[in-house]
């Protein structure tokens, strides 16, 4: 099974031209966000009806991304994949911020937000989501420093200025070993702490997609929402997302040494997995759903088919999120191309946004009761609702300051082994 | 602080200056309960002083009077009771609804609602073909479910039953995540996005910047503070019922076709009404026990 690598190589005015437009788009996000808590929500184009819109979609999106990074970089334990781990768990970790940046923008009083700690509600699924976050955060954070630790005080030692007070800072004082045998029970000392924390994480990550699923499945308003289902759905979607963009960020930013082909592979075809499992999930809802025919059921599913805005599920959801991933990754021309499954990979990633959109919106749009649409003839009172300008801005800024910090991240700390090369490398 | 006036008055020389000051503290002392009481309702919303303000004074009973006196000596009594012996309940006679509206623009008034907020839409459905039609019109206020499907779930405990079966909110504790709005199975919520209905004119109008008293508290509208940013229902008039007034859609209806009142009082108009078989609630199917009932 040998994969075509194709040779990426990028002019060189392309990482600052990168940079500058991301950082640009940062800019803008910061703005929107500025502008938010400055007019409040009225900045928005939600509606009492609807009162979640882009930002809770984008909110489930990167809490999707996150788990489905960490999930990876724990269940693929193959020694193979190991080299992702890093990577996943850094994408976690910048994926959790950018899910509880959205999530906080979208408060009526963000300046409340420690209330949930504070005046903590037993019965609520997001107080108990909430709760989740903090012990998720604390195991990618050990998790992370686990794995980097040796690297990260090498790096402390190596280099200099800004960079060294960096490193010294994030490696805690960690002092690295000198030689082989040391390193070496180091190293398995770590592992052993990164294999306890990426057991303990499973059930933990599993809590917080769960939950965020449940936030939703234990609406019995809304039959849409109600649905043993959609836990399930959000942990599959959240599985095939965080593989799919292990798949993409691997093949375009991967280490190429000889397992480089193979871990691509191997990230696409665990989305190809999710991917297939999740179409199979949705079609019992549909069908199911269909099957029912309970009215108001039943208008949800015309609102994604026919509704103001199909291209969301035609294109985004059906083509982008899943037929075009499915078919780069199983069809025998496109397979062999590292290139072709980091594409299928970032497809899928983008098109998820639409799973998402399609999992939130449309159950709102149709009224709880007949006549309530009628009722009161306000902008606010519709149950139409397409995002303002500074949803748009802000939701594109804070997108990209997320990459931005993933994107430093990602050249500052050591996301693929140093040390482990120099005393490893010798071995073979 | 009537103490300290007194003391103070004993060190005036003045004979006149003591009589000025012996009246300003008999006058402070008989304010003073009045605005403490105040206050103590306003801090402990959850569970208010027993103690009623000072009720209107009713005409004496006649065989037919009007319901809404009936009503406010139905309230009366209640009030009388402590808070958990009392059980509001709303009663709507469909049949008498003609759809006016009333309701929902004196609840605006009455509340101050902004554009994104209403507490007690007309659902309006058409029934029948052109030439015959007719319409049904279906006033919704908050329905105060008995075991209301809003409240559990929100994360920071700012939205609860009373004691009296009111659904009320903590406008200061709620972090306005929007999570009781998409539970309500009737859609009785609604979101403070903090909207003017007069924005884009020369000048908002003053009347939509006026205080709302809504639980007993002065909540001006100013930059993002609460209740702007904050999840909204209607409370039956929770500030007027305890000072013995009848909730504003109620007094406002032109057709009486809105009661209010004690369902835990046998001898109340309510109670009357909601035994009767034409009597409904809406979903009840989901088990969420509304305290609003329907008459057809």
């Amino acid at each position: 099974m040998q994969a075509t690598i194709l040779p990426i190589t990028l002019p060189r005015w392309a990482k600052p031209a990168y940079y500058v437009v991301v950082g640009f788009l940062s800019l803008v996000g910061v703005v929107a966000v500025l502008v938010r808590l400055i007019y409040g929500m009225k900045v928005t184009a939600l509606t009492s009806p609807i009162p979640w819109g882009m930002w809770v979609v984008i909110y489930i999106y990167f809490i999707g991304l996150s788990v489905g990074s960490f999930l990876m970089s724990t269940l693929v334990g193959m020694h193979r994949y190991e080299k992702v781990g890093r990577m996943a768990l850094l994408s976690a970790l910048f994926a959790l911020f950018g899910g509880m940046l959205f999530i906080w923008i979208d408060l009526g009083h963000p300046e409340r937000f420690w209330y949930i700690f504070t005046r903590w509600s037993p019965t609520s699924v997001l107080a108990w989501e909430c709760f989740f976050y903090l012990f998720y955060i604390v195991a990618i954070l050990c998790k992370l420093w686990f794995l980097m630790r040796c690297d990260l005080a090498s790096l402390a030692e190596s280099s200099e200025g800004w960079r060294a007070t960096f490193y010294r800072f994030v490696s805690l004082g960690f002092r690295c070993p000198k030689t082989a045998s040391e390193w070496q029970r180091c190293h398995a000392q770590s592992m052993r702490v990164v294999r306890t924390i990426g057991i303990i994480g499973i059930p933990i990550a599993i809590a917080v997609r769960g939950g965020t699923g449940a936030i939703f499945a234990v609406v019995a308003a809304k039959p849409y929402w109600y649905t043993a289902l959609f836990p399930i759905i959000f942990l599959v979607s959240a599985l095939a997302s965080g593989a799919a963009l292990m798949a993409f960020l691997y093949a375009f930013f991967g280490k190429r040494d000889e397992d480089y082909p193979e871990i691509v592979k191997g990230m696409a075809n665990f989305a190809l997995l999710f991917l297939t499992i999740d179409m199979l999930l949705m079609a019992a809802e549909f069908l199911v759903g269909f099957y029912g025919r309970i009215p108001e059921h039943l208008e949800v599913y015309r609102q994604i088919l026919f509704g103001p805005f199909p291209y969301t599920f035609w294109l985004g959801q059906l083509f982008f999120g899943t037929i075009l991933p499915v078919t780069l990754i199983s069809w025998k021309r496109t397979r062999q191309s590292v290139f072709w499954l980091g594409v299928a990979g970032l497809s899928a990633v983008v098109g998820i946004v639409a799973v998402w959109l399609n999992l939130v919106i449309p159950a709102l749009v149709v009224p709880v009761l007949k006549g309530l649409d009628k009722a009161f003839f306000q902008p606010r009172w519709s149950f139409y609702y397409f995002p303002s300008f500074w949803e748009w801005a802000s939701t594109v800024g804070l997108i990209a300051l997320i990459v931005l910090g993933f994107s430093i991240a990602y050249e500052l700390l050591p996301v693929f082994g140093i040390v482990e090369e120099k005393f490893s490398g010798g071995e073979r | 602080m009537v103490k300290e006036k007194n003391e103070s008055v004993e060190q005036q020389v003045g004979r006149r200056d003591i009589l000025a000051k012996i009246a300003s503290a008999v006058f402070a002392s008989l304010v003073a309960p009045a605005v403490l009481s105040e206050t103590a309702q306003a801090a402990t919303e959850q569970q208010p002083t027993q103690q009623t303000p000072k009720l209107p004074e009713l005409p004496p009973p006649k065989p037919d009077e009007d319901p809404l006196i009936r009503m406010m000596r139905d309230l009366q009594r209640a009030l009388k009771k402590p808070l958990e012996k009392r059980r509001w309940v709303m009663v709507i006679d469909l049949r008498k609804c003609v759809g006016c509206k009333a309701c929902t623009v004196a609840c605006i008034v009455e509340n101050k609602l902004p554009p994104s907020v209403v507490y007690r839409p007309v659902l309006e459905e058409e029934i029948g073909k052109y030439p015959r039609v007719t319409l049904r019109f279906l006033p919704r206020p908050c329905l105060q479910c008995d075991n209301p499907p809003c409240t559990p779930v929100c994360p920071v405990k700012a939205t609860w039953k009373r004691p009296d079966g009111i659904v009320v909110i903590d406008y200061e504790a709620c972090i306005g995540c929007r999570y009781c709005i998409t539970a309500c199975p009737y859609g009785a919520r609604s979101f403070d996005f903090g909207d003017y209905y007069t924005e884009g004119t020369p000048e908002i109008a003053p009347v939509e910047k006026a205080p709302s008293f809504e639980y007993h508290r002065t909540w001006e509208r100013k930059g993002n503070e609460s209740p702007i940013g904050n999840a909204r229902k209607c409370h039956f008039c929770l500030h007027l019922i305890e000072r013995g007034l009848l909730p504003q859609c109620v007094t406002t209806c032109i057709g009486r076709a809105t009661y209010f009142g004690d369902a835990n009082d046998p001898e109340s108009l309510v109670s009357e009404l909601i035994d009767k078989p034409n009597a409904f609630r809406l979903k009840e199917d989901l088990g969420t026990e509304p305290k609003v009932y329907y008459l057809i």
